[in-house]
This record gives structure tokens, C-alpha cells and sequence, in this order.
């Protein structure tokens, strides 16, 4: 990128100004290492072993698992019971094992090690049923992380759908959608979320991912509808226009692509909001269903337990900090790198 | 963002390698047993049925303020109306009853209020001659017309007082003979008859009902209801009864609620706290019951009663001395966050027993649960003993029935199912719980056994009860979800019988009736027997031991209903509730005892010695 060619492209020049800023290139690092772990959370923490050799056959435990949970396949009878472990006992010669990092199930518990301080065992120690901390907060970062691109996903949908529509026409679909997005932003949000999802029968995650698609909607609308209002008049919307294309079509292909940057940067702010707010629904015990570990339960379980157990509140509480920093920050990165007045 | 990947695959490769190589070997918890936590454990027997924790070397004293805590708040203060035991317990101090339990007998036959009583020769009507020194705390005198007005509030068909009025659905009839003796007859002869109509609150007829708009109707005349229907006082004066500000005093003016017993009403703060002062003009300040358990009055001159909904916060402000005695802990509280010597010098920790037990509620009407052998299976594919242990923190008693374990009903003979995953495998298998169609999960005309397991939002027992079933079922073929619910919510679907599994708690009595719970007939229709339980002899026996009068023949037939329940396993039968409590060591006379809510302040007092020179 320094020798500088004459001509570049617009993310070429993003990219540059990107890169300049250390923190916000530490961060997307720090992101595919929670990507990284958001994919194969199964083969850092799992009771079942990656490759098995049992009485002269070879077997995939944790490849399988996946057939299980998606394909509809079913355990080989020698493992019914899926519990690997047991089967060492009865290893016969030449039988061996190999087991992810963290050969503890998030919902695995021992009683009789229950509440211990970190150790090489339990890096991260474990829980008051002797479960594996780390192997939770593993399996945790999916629920987190998914909450966080998921909803965003849905309120990026929603709100560039409305803020597009609202820019683009005006007049009295402008005034309908503006009164509608300040209707929804006089509930406090926490307040709204927690209200639909106590009337709610069930609790399961995808309730808080659609939730929060559904209220964070508005900040998006004004953004796109302000950039709508700014692009409308240009010669190539005009020109657009002049050349008889449906309005779909100048909407989605011409105008949109024009004014998706300051949506990204909120987005990527807003995926850093949704993971706080799981959290913290969780940690009150209205988010995710009690078999599932998520960085805010385990925080919420741990409030009973200090001053003794510092471990369950210290980690959690850490990886939210770290996650919800990190996307700040690349947030930011974003922001400063498309702000043409920064360009040097 | 590939090399970012690839990286990371390596570290992983290299942990895998590393922790497949090293030890991975635990160190477990060894302690066999669970300590005492330092504190007390009250063991009460068949002969020793008051337990003192505090030491006896110093005269009882007067005066003090003693500030204790509770988690939840009454919705009101009216006695029959309010269905929170919050609530009752603090009004046991202001009002009382004819009669209470004779605190050496245990019987329910100790006048209070009443002098002496007579029953009739069928048990069914019951006469009281009232003592003749009693005064309201405004200085009325406590007549026969205020007990009748008492039976006839609570019969009043509009007054909020359903849940009360269920025990006393067999009254027939009430009257009044001059200012001391008052009568009530039960259409029934039924071995809790003394206990129910001479325990109930009396209240003050002329606070309550300063219009005397019931005096024109007798008790029989509110059993009818095309009477009832028509007069439009009975339904005035419930509509008055209901809101009266008496219920809720709330607020630094409030007029004090007016009652009779050792205690006034001093204020109620809503959100902060309820407090009660000693009444120095109690009628009975010269009666002492049982030498050092005194109800002359009580000796503290304040009692605040707190509330603080947050357990943690609680521990917090009786370390930092807000509070003087928290007498509901968490058992990790107690057994590990206080567990320090500088805690243990100022706090004694005692942990009492109390009549209830925890137990798991099989729906007996679905599939996975119609046969007993399967009931039988689960109860003994839960680790009760590990349970306790780990989770209570040894708090539990087994216990395998649902009488009082100190009371006489109970049935010591029999032996708990033990903990046996394979026994309990092979009576699944028996009951025709197979995998046929081999996808890992048992099944039986086509049913998977997959059953969901209710919790309540707040229980964290039931939380880690539920996830260790479900981990355990799991490796056995069963599926198990787990589904939390609003305590509201959880009850309205409790009633209706809309669940699979249940992890609830009955709070009971020293001597209880098993029919509202196990008897057939209270199935459905919002009754309490929400799992189904039906069975002929157990339904037969609770019949007729309701009407027997003979003790020991009653508790004979009791003693079989459990040999039934302990067969059928229409519940697991979990523990006998042990609370964990932790009280100021300058606070004496601690006594526990076995009935709810397991202490009364009467018998505390504050020693400035002990206040001086700290132990």
C-alpha cells in the first residue's frame, strides 16, 4: 500500500486510513479470535473427544455430534450414552483418545469440584455444580456473539428499509415513519425489552435476537433517511430517474450503496449495544434459557457467590468488557477512516 | 484475516497436543461430611421439642431494640384477607387466638384468650369461656361479641378471605352467651376441629364494624345465599372490611392497628420496614407460660422488621450492623461467607428446622409419568444424598413422606429409595420405555421421553436441581427441558395442571391433614393435588382418618398412607427444610421450635452485659 498508486479506489484509501490506527487494527484481531472461537467451540470445549480409537475402529465424536444436531443422524450404539469418558476405563490396548483443549461440556457438572479456583484443570476454575468455567464462557461467546451480528442484522433490515423510504419519497410516508421512530425511541429501550420478554411464554434466544432487531431499528431510519435527503438531488439519482427506473430499483441499486457507510459504523456501535443488553437480560434472568451459558448468566450466577468465588464474576465480566471495547473501537476505526475531513 | 486463522489453528493444534499429553487429573473436594459452618444445628426429638441456642448464664433483661429482615413485603395488614405469610407473622404479634399450642404437649389445646373450653361429646361443637381481663389496645375490653364478629368476617362471603374460609367450610353455627362464652358447631366431627375453630385471629368488632352492620345476621344466615345475595350490608360491610385502614397503615400517621396481643403496631414504612413495641399493658404481663419462654409481653421494647428483597444485601447490612438477625439465610451464606472467626465472635449462626419439605411433583395424567415404576425409577436416578451435600450444603433431612418429620404422623419404618441409576434403568425398560427407533432417545408408542421440567424464575435450588436431571437423564435416553417461569405464572400453571414436572415446597404443620393434597378428589378444579394422584386405599384412609378421634389409631392409618406414597412415588421426596439463621450474640433467650416460623420473639431479649464486654 506505500508505493502509492495514482489512481485509488475508495476502499483502497478506507483501508489506508484504517490501518493507520493501531488500536482499531489490534481490535479486528481481537475479533477473529472470537470468531475463531465462535466456529469451533466444539473442538476447544467438549466432554466428547475430537478422534477416538476404540476396539480397532476409528471414530469423529465431535464431527458427529454435528450429524446428530443437523442431519438428522444418530449415535453409534457404543456411545448411546455419550459419555466418553467412562469408556476409558475399559480401554483395551492400542485404544486412545484425543480430547479438545477443554475437555469439559459447558452443561458437564461434578459436584465434587464444585467452586474451585482456577487451576490447570479449570483454567478459568469452576461454577457451584463443578462446571467448567472456561468451556462456558467458550460456548458463551457464540450466544454473544450471534445475539450481537443477529439483531443487528435485523435492525440494519428494518431501519434502512424505513430510513430509505422515508428519505427517498417524503411527504407523507416521511411524516408516518418519522412519528413511528419517535414513538418507539420515548420507551426506554431496556425497559420496552424486559416488558415483551417477561409476557413471553417461552425463553430461548432467538426471542432476545428478534426483541432487539425490533427495537433498535430507529437510529438506523435517521441515518438513512438523512443521507437519502443529501444523495436524492444528485445528478445520478436525477438521472436515474430521467431514464424511467422503477423507484426499486434507484432506491436499492443506485441510492443505497451510496449511503451505507455511516450505517456500518452504527452497526458495528450497535453490535457492542446488543451484547451488553443480552447480558445484561441475562444477568437479570430474563434472557437466555438456564441450560445455556451466556457471559451474563454466568455473571448473574456469580453475584451469590462473592466474595469467595471472584472467578465466576472476574472472567465473564472481562470477556464482555473486552468484546463490547473491541467493537467500540473498531466502530470508531471505521468512523475516522470514512470522515473525509480526517483524510491526510 | 487468513493469517489471523491460521495462527489460531496452530495455537489450538498446540493446546490439543499439550493438554492430551498433560494430567488431567482433578483435586476433589474430600470432606465426607459437611461441617456446621460454626454455627448451631437445632436437633429437636419426640421429648425435647424447644431448642435454646443462646447461652443461660444471665437473667433475662428488659428493654432493647432488636432489627431482624425479611425478603418480601405484605400486600396489606388485614388478617384474613392478606394470603403473605409475612403478613400473619407479624400480626401474630398484635392479635390472638382462643387457644395455641401448649408448648410443652404440643397439643393444640392451651387457652389464650379463652379461659376453658368444652367439647361436645361428638367433637362437633366446642364452647369457650373467655377470660375476663382482656383490653384492646385502645382500652376496650375484648368480649365474646368480637370472637363471633371474627368467625363471622371470615364466613362473610364477600370478604377477600377465600383461602381462610376453605377451613372452615363444616361451620354451622355460632352464638353468644353474655360477654364471656361464645359456641361454634362444625357439621362434622374431624380430628382438626379444636385446632381451627379456636385458632383463628380475633380482631376488634368495634374498629372493624363500627356501624354494627353484622349484628342483625347470625352465622347461619351468611351460610345462605339467598341471604346473602339480598342484604345489601353483608356485601357493604365486606366491601368496607376489604379496603379498611386497619389493612394497610401505612405511612409515620397512620392509626395504629388495634389488637390484643403482646405487641402494638408501631409504623409501617412501605419499602423499609414494619416495627412493633412491646404493650406494656398486656393483659396477661403476669402470665408466664413455660419458665423462660415468656409470652408475659416479651421483654424488647422495639422489634423493626425490614425488608430487604436482596439476600447478598442482607448478609451485607448485618455485617455493617443495620440488622440484628436475619433468620432466613442462603445456605452458602451461611457455610462459606461467614464462615470467618471476626464473623463468628459477634453472630451466632444457628440452622432450625421448620415444617416443610422440598419435593419433585410427577404429573401422574401424562405418559411418562402413568406408571409407578418409572415414578420409582426417577426418584432413585437422582442423587438426593450429592444434593445435599453439595448443594444444601447438608441442610436437608431425608425424608419420604410429606408429614412433619418431629411430628407423630410421620412413619419412621420406611427405608428412602436409594440413589441406583441401574435398578432405575431397568425398571424404565420394564415399563416399556425403549429406544425402538434408535435416534438415542427412549420411547413408547411413539412418544419420545421428552418432558419439560418447571422452575420457578427465583429458585436457584430448582435451577441446579433441573440442570443436574437434565444432564443426568440425558445419558440414560431422556431428554429433559428445562422451562422457567414467573412465580405467578407458575402457579396459575400449577392449578391448571399444565406441566410435566414440578420442584416446589410444602409448608405444613406438627399435625396435618393429607387430604387436600393426596386425596382424589381435590384433582383438577384448581385443587392442590395438581400431579393426579389417585389411589383407592390412600383415598379410603384419608376418608376415614379424618374422623377418627383416637391419636394413635389416626397416626396408625397415616403410617400406611405413607407406606402407599413411598411406593406409588407420586412426588420424589427431597429434604425437610432446614433454615440457616444468624443473629447478634448480644440477643438471648434464642428458642426454636417446631412449628412456623420456627421462633417467636417473645422469648428474646438484648444483653447489655454481654453488649459490654463482647465474647
Amino acid at each position: 500500500m506505500s508505493e502509492m498508486a495514482p489512481a485509488r479506489s475508495y476502499t483502497q484509501i478506507v483501508a489506508t486510513q484504517f490501518s493507520r490506527n493501531k488500536l482499531a487494527v489490534f481490535s479486528v484481531h481481537i475479533i477473529y479470535v472470537l470468531l475463531f472461537v465462535f466456529i469451533f467451540a466444539d473442538f476447544l470445549a467438549n466432554d466428547k473427544p475430537i478422534v477416538m480409537h476404540l476396539k480397532g475402529n476409528t471414530y469423529f465424536p465431535v464431527f458427529r455430534e454435528y450429524g446428530v444436531n443437523w442431519f438428522g443422524l444418530n449415535w453409534q450404539d457404543e456411545f448411546k450414552s455419550q459419555q466418553f469418558k467412562i469408556l476409558e476405563d475399559d480401554y483395551e490396548a492400542g485404544d486412545w483418545a484425543i480430547y479438545p483443549p477443554i475437555p469439559y461440556s459447558p452443561n458437564e457438572y461434578n459436584l465434587q469440584v464444585k467452586l474451585q479456583p482456577p487451576s490447570m484443570a479449570h483454567p478459568f476454575g469452576t461454577d457451584e455444580l463443578g462446571r467448567d468455567v472456561l468451556s462456558q464462557m467458550i460456548h458463551g461467546a457464540r450466544v454473544s456473539l450471534l445475539v450481537g451480528f443477529v439483531a443487528v442484522a435485523i435492525y440494519v433490515f428494518i431501519g434502512v428499509i424505513l430510513g430509505a423510504l422515508a428519505g427517498f419519497y417524503g411527504g407523507f410516508m416521511d411524516i408516518v415513519i418519522q412519528r413511528l421512530i419517535e414513538i418507539m425511541i420515548t420507551f426506554p429501550r431496556m425497559f420496552l425489552i424486559i416488558t415483551i420478554v417477561a409476557v413471553m411464554e417461552t425463553q430461548s434466544i432467538i426471542n432476545i435476537m428478534v426483541i432487539l432487531g425490533l427495537t433498535g431499528w430507529t437510529g438506523v431510519a435517521r441515518f438513512t433517511r438523512a443521507e437519502f435527503l443529501k444523495v436524492k438531488n444528485e445528478d445520478y439519482v436525477v438521472a436515474a430517474k430521467a431514464l424511467g427506473y422503477k423507484d426499486f430499483r434507484t432506491i436499492f441499486r443506485h441510492v443505497l450503496p451510496n449511503t451505507l457507510t455511516p450505517v456500518l459504523v452504527t452497526a458495528t456501535f450497535g453490535v457492542a449495544a446488543a451484547i451488553l443488553i443480552e447480558s445484561g437480560l441475562s444477568f437479570l434472568g430474563f434472557g437466555a434459557p438456564p441450560e445455556q451459558a451466556t457471559w451474563g448468566s454466568l455473571l448473574s450466577s456469580a453475584r451469590d457467590m462473592l466474595p469467595t468465588g471472584w472467578w465466576l464474576t472476574t472472567f465473564p465480566g472481562l470477556a464482555i468488557f473486552i468484546t463490547v471495547t473491541v467493537y467500540n473501537l473498531v466502530g470508531e476505526g471505521l468512523r475516522d477512516a470514512l470522515d473525509p475531513r480526517l483524510k491526510q | 484475516m487468513k493469517r489471523s486463522f491460521l495462527i489460531q489453528f496452530a495455537v489450538l493444534i498446540l493446546l490439543i497436543i499439550y493438554t492430551n499429553i498433560g494430567d488431567r487429573s482433578v483435586a476433589t473436594l474430600s470432606n465426607d461430611e459437611v461441617g456446621d459452618g460454626g454455627g448451631i444445628r437445632v436437633e429437636l426429638s419426640d421429648d425435647e421439642r424447644i431448642f435454646e441456642s443462646s447461652p443461660t448464664d444471665l437473667p433475662p433483661e428488659t428493654g432493647g431494640t432488636m432489627v431482624m429482615a425479611i425478603s418480601a413485603e405484605p400486600e396489606n395488614l388485614n388478617y384474613y384477607t392478606s394470603t403473605s405469610a409475612a403478613a400473619t407473622r407479624f400480626l401474630d404479634y398484635i392479635y390472638e387466638p382462643l387457644l395455641d399450642y401448649d408448648y410443652e404437649t404440643w397439643h393444640y389445646d392451651r387457652p389464650v384468650l379463652a379461659e376453658s373450653f368444652k367439647v361436645s361429646e361428638d367433637g362437633k361443637t366446642f364452647t369457650f369461656k373467655l377470660r375476663e381481663n382482656i383490653y384492646w389496645h385502645d382500652g376496650q375490653q375484648l368480649t365474646a361479641a368480637d370472637v363471633l364478629f371474627s368467625i363471622k368476617s371470615i364466613l362473610n362471603p364477600f370478604v377477600d378471605a377465600a383461602p381462610q374460609r376453605t377451613s372452615f367450610s363444616k361451620v354451622i353455627e355460632a352464638h353468644i352467651d353474655g360477654s364471656y362464652i361464645f359456641s361454634i358447631t362444625s357439621s362434622e366431627t374431624y380430628f382438626r376441629n379444636q385446632e381451627i375453630l379456636g385458632g383463628f385471629a380475633i380482631m376488634p368488632k368495634h374498629i372493624w364494624d363500627p356501624r354494627s352492620l353484622m349484628d342483625r345476621f347470625t352465622l347461619a344466615d351468611l351460610l345462605d345465599p339467598t341471604i346473602t345475595r339480598e342484604e345489601a350490608a353483608i356485601r357493604e360491610f365486606a366491601e368496607a372490611f376489604n379496603t379498611h385502614a386497619q389493612g394497610r397503615p401505612v405511612g409515620a400517621d397512620a392509626d395504629p392497628i388495634i389488637g390484643s396481643g403482646p405487641f402494638r403496631f408501631d409504623k409501617w414504612i412501605t419499602g423499609d420496614y414494619m416495627s412493633l413495641v412491646r404493650n406494656d399493658t398486656y393483659w396477661g404481663a403476669d402470665h408466664t407460660y413455660i419458665p423462660g419462654y415468656s409470652e408475659a409481653g416479651g421483654y424488647l421494647d422495639k422489634i423493626i422488621i425490614k425488608v430487604v428483597q436482596d439476600a447478598t444485601a442482607r448478609l451485607i447490612a448485618l455485617k455493617a450492623g443495620e440488622i440484628d438477625f436475619i433468620p432466613r439465610m442462603r445456605a452458602i451464606q451461611y457455610f462459606e461467607q461467614t464462615d470467618a472467626p471476626d464473623f463468628l465472635d459477634k453472630y451466632q449462626k444457628v440452622s432450625y428446622v421448620v415444617p416443610a419439605y422440598s419435593y419433585i411433583g410427577w404429573n401422574n395424567d401424562k405418559p411418562y409419568f402413568s406408571d409407578k415404576r418409572v415414578r420409582q425409577a426417577m426418584t432413585m436416578l437422582i442423587d438426593r444424598k450429592a444434593y445435599n451435600k453439595y448443594i444444601a450444603y447438608g441442610m436437608g433431612i431425608p425424608t419420604i413422606g410429606p408429614f412433619y418429620i418431629y411430628g407423630e404422623q410421620y412413619n419412621h419404618n420406611i427405608e428412602r429409595w436409594p440413589y441406583d441409576p441401574t435398578r432405575a434403568v431397568e425398571l424404565i425398560e420394564a415399563a416399556g420405555w425403549v429406544d425402538h427407533d434408535g435416534d438415542g432417545i427412549r420411547d413408547k408408542d411413539g412418544v419420545d421421553f421428552d418432558f419439560t421440567f418447571s422452575i420457578s424464575a427465583g429458585s436457584t435450588s430448582s435451577k441446579y436441581l433441573a440442570l443436574m436431571l437434565k444432564e443426568d437423564l440425558r445419558k440414560v435416553g431422556i431428554v429433559v427441558n428445562i422451562r422457567q417461569l414467573e412465580w405467578s405464572v407458575y402457579v396459575e400453571n400449577l392449578r391448571d395442571r399444565q406441566f410435566d414436572v414440578v420442584s416446589l415446597l410444602w409448608i405444613g404443620g406438627l399435625e396435618t391433614d393429607p387430604y387436600q393434597i393426596w386425596h382424589s378428589d381435590n384433582i383438577g378444579d384448581r385443587g392442590s393435588n395438581y400431579i393426579g394422584f389417585r389411589h383407592a386405599e390412600a383415598d379410603s384412609l384419608i376418608d376415614n382418618a379424618r374422623f377418627v378421634m383416637d391419636k394413635e389409631q389416626r397416626d396408625a392409618m397415616y403410617h400406611r398412607l405413607q407406606e402407599i406414597l413411598h411406593d406409588e412415588q407420586p412426588y420424589t421426596f427431597m429434604f425437610a427444610q432446614r433454615d440457616p439463621a444468624a443473629y447478634l450474640k448480644e440477643f438471648r433467650g434464642a428458642k426454636w421450635i417446631p412449628i412456623r416460623p420456627g421462633y417467636k420473639m417473645y422469648s428474646w431479649w438484648r444483653s447489655t452485659a454481654a453488649m459490654e464486654s463482647p465474647l
